[in-house]
């Protein structure tokens, strides 16, 4: 080969040092963070506000003093909902910017891919993620995950359902990579409950009538069905239910039963459906602060990510150090249940500063954690449809 | 600092093979084909399989990630036998998003969405972090040069002349006795085989492969890297995905020179100069930056 590639490449190279050397120059007093989220793709709507969340926390935290004597310095790159590109965006605030810790990424295939790189450069990674895999990453410690897994979504769907009285469930189900596995733990919780799950009817969402296995469900007479769908295959499902003329209950997801899919069908349709979703403690000060920087109705990611950076920084204040392994180390004692209860960073700040214990618990509930990082606790909303308005059952 | 440009390397490396996997294919012999990140998905696949689920080694993954990528190119070259142009984009781009259906849906197989962690790379226990990136960088980058120099005899062979002929007419070749069908599959094993070394490479480096990782946006990438290099030179498909690389990842620098825009302004900009860069470079140099020069023959 000639050798004018090897020039105009270190030529590019070349260029870029200035803005590098910029990008690192004020590193010895500020404390860097990270956040990764999704800017542009697929999960482009999600990440804008979950950045504002933190950037609210990081101002009002700068305004009260900084931590540590500190003024905080929040890095925000775009994963683009992609973990290639994640991986490299991933790499620029680890070894180009030298964040502490990396915070938000929401894509579960975004976790998985930068999570080594976290935990190899011992810099902690909070997601919003809810593949169930990822908490099972060799990652001693370095992940957090504020989303519920499907697991612990499952059994909590088990009680309220075996607490309304159902004992016999059938399952519909979209083909999703979910279709069988929240099937089994269904089935498993049902059992040690006292109830059966009767059958799993699997369908192809993109079919336009689900008529027959309406009929295949009915034959297994359930008195609840279980609709594991999204918002647009649901809409089918429960109008052949209704022509079927199935009067028990149903239950589906959150994000399914949507307002959209409440105004699109006739209120006797609707009428009854239960769906249930992680959700925000919504009677936290926590919440409510989120809400005066969102807006009335935020989003569950971006109530968790703004404990993602209210526990990073009470963690490096309790720990006296900012490093991705002082994080590591403090980030669950920040919730002692023997500390004076705290929903305010600047608070817990103060008292940390004072020498007390404090236990914190923020806008997605009581950030307490499993040894392997999977929160242990979460609220589940439970919202019931009645003459085509969505009311909130039970909050708990 | 030095890691992550040596990360960069090893993508800017990946992106010129694939580059240079194209180039032999719709470069040399003119067939369109947008199905790359399809092959560059099975090999990545294939080699993380072998060595996640039968603990193969990695060099005898990524090799056999290559001659798999190859004999499916085989298989897509004989359907596509019949298609030219548009058609042939089509059918292509369609088969990598079917490589990406099956990979998101077969879970005894691939693990569906959630994909294959725990790919083994470079034993982490010997060197550090920065030390892993940069020897990475090291053999992206040599195995970017040996498929350089093999393709590059391969183009000044008399069988990329016959190449050549088919891409200005594919009837003129046929009619001098050149077995068209014959050179087009030949053109597409040896393509989609350094495609698969390339998705090999990039499974050990990531360490994770999914199917999210395998979006119709890198085959774009690829392409524009090798227009804006200059299609049919070995050299300018290298160059190409060098700039490519650099322009997406250097843009993220804006954010640290524009402190005060909310990140999802900054990532629309970005969006925005890589597009405005590969406009300017597209409109002034169409012919790319290091274009084919054929010699005349001498009289």
């Amino acid at each position: 080969m000639t050798p004018s590639i090897p020039r105009r490449a270190a030529l590019l190279g070349g260029l870029a040092v200035p803005f590098l050397a910029n990008a690192t120059h004020a590193q010895a007093e500020t404390i860097r963070i990270g956040t990764l989220t999704p800017q542009t793709g697929a999960g482009g709507a999600y990440g804008p506000p979950m950045v504002k969340a933190m950037r609210a926390v990081v101002d009002e935290v700068n305004a009260a003093g900084g931590v540590l004597g500190r003024k905080i310095e929040l890095i925000s790159e775009d994963d683009e909902t992609n973990p290639d590109a994640g991986v490299r965006a991933a790499r620029k605030l680890i070894d180009v910017n030298r964040v502490v810790a990396v915070l938000g990424t929401w894509a579960s295939a975004v976790t998985t891919a930068v999570a080594p790189l976290c935990w190899e450069n011992k810099v902690m990674l909070f997601t919003v993620s809810g593949g169930d895999g990822i908490t099972r990453l060799p990652h001693q410690g370095y992940i957090i995950r504020t989303q519920p897994d499907s697991n612990l979504q499952s059994d909590r769907a088990v009680a309220f359902m075996l607490g309304q009285g159902a004992r016999k469930v059938a399952y519909l189900s979209a083909q999703t990579p979910f279709a069988v596995s929240i099937y089994e733990r269904h089935l498993q919780d049902l059992k040690a409950g006292g109830g059966q799950a009767v059958g799993n009817v699997i369908y192809d969402a993109s079919k336009t009538s689900f008529r027959s296995e309406v009929d295949q469900v009915l034959k297994l007479q359930p008195d609840s069905l279980f609709l594991n769908s999204y918002q647009p295959d649901l809409l089918v499902l429960l109008r052949d239910l209704f022509r079927a003329g199935y009067d028990g209950r149903r239950y589906t997801l959150g994000y399914a039963a949507n307002d959209k899919l409440i105004a699109a069908l006739p209120a006797e349709v609707t009428e009854g459906l239960v769906s249930y979703a992680p959700s925000p403690d919504l009677d936290s000060p926590a919440f409510k602060q989120v809400q005066t920087v969102i807006g009335a109705n935020p989003d569950p990611y971006s109530c968790q990510t703004f404990d993602h950076i209210s526990m990073t920084l009470l963690a490096i204040a309790k720990a006296g150090t900012a490093s991705g392994p002082a994080i590591h180390d403090a980030v669950r004692a920040i919730g002692n249940p023997a500390g004076t209860p705290v929903t305010s960073v600047t608070e817990g700040l103060k008292l940390l500063a004072a020498g007390k214990e404090i236990n914190y618990s923020g806008a997605s509930g009581p950030c307490k954690f499993t040894p392997i990082g999977d929160i242990t606790g979460c609220k589940f909303r439970f919202d019931v449809v009645q003459k085509g308005q969505s009311k909130l059952l039970q909050l708990s | 600092m030095t890691s992550y440009l040596a990360a960069m390397a090893v993508f800017a490396g990946l992106y010129a093979l694939m580059a240079l996997g194209l180039n032999l294919i719709w470069g040399l012999a003119g067939m369109v084909n947008l199905g790359l990140v399809g092959f560059y998905a099975i090999g990545a696949y294939t080699t993380a399989l072998l060595c996640v689920r039968f603990g193969w080694s990695p060099v005898a993954g990524i090799a056999t990630a290559a001659v798999v990528s190859g004999a499916t190119g085989s298989v897509v070259a004989v359907i596509t036998a019949r298609l030219k142009g548009d058609y042939l984009a089509i059918v292509t781009l369609g088969f990598a998003e079917v490589v990406r259906l099956v990979a998101s849906n077969e879970i005894w197989l691939t693990n569906g969405t959630s994909g294959i962690s725990g790919v083994p790379g470079l034993p982490r226990a010997w060197f550090s972090p920065e030390q892993v990136n940069l020897l990475y960088a090291g053999i992206v980058w040599v195995a970017v040069g040996l498929v350089a120099l093999l393709l590059g005899r391969l183009s000044a062979a008399p069988f990329g002349r016959v190449l050549r002929a088919i891409r200005e007419d594919e009837m003129v070749a046929a009619v001098a006795g050149k077995r068209v069908l014959r050179f087009k599959v030949q053109t597409f094993v040896v393509g989609a085989a350094v495609l698969g070394l390339a998705g090999g490479l990039y499974a050990h480096y990531v360490g994770y492969v999914a199917p999210d990782a395998f979006q119709p946006l890198i085959t774009i990438y690829v392409v524009l890297a090798l227009t804006a290099g200059g299609t049919g030179t070995m050299r300018g498909a290298i160059l190409g995905a060098v700039l490519v690389v650099a322009l997406t990842e250097g843009t993220r620098f804006l954010g640290a020179a524009l402190p005060d825009l909310p990140p999802v302004r900054i990532a629309a900009l970005r969006e925005g100069v890589i597009g405005v860069a590969l406009i300017l470079v597209l409109s002034f140099r169409p012919q790319g930056l290091l274009p084919e020069t054929i010699k005349p023959e001498r009289a």
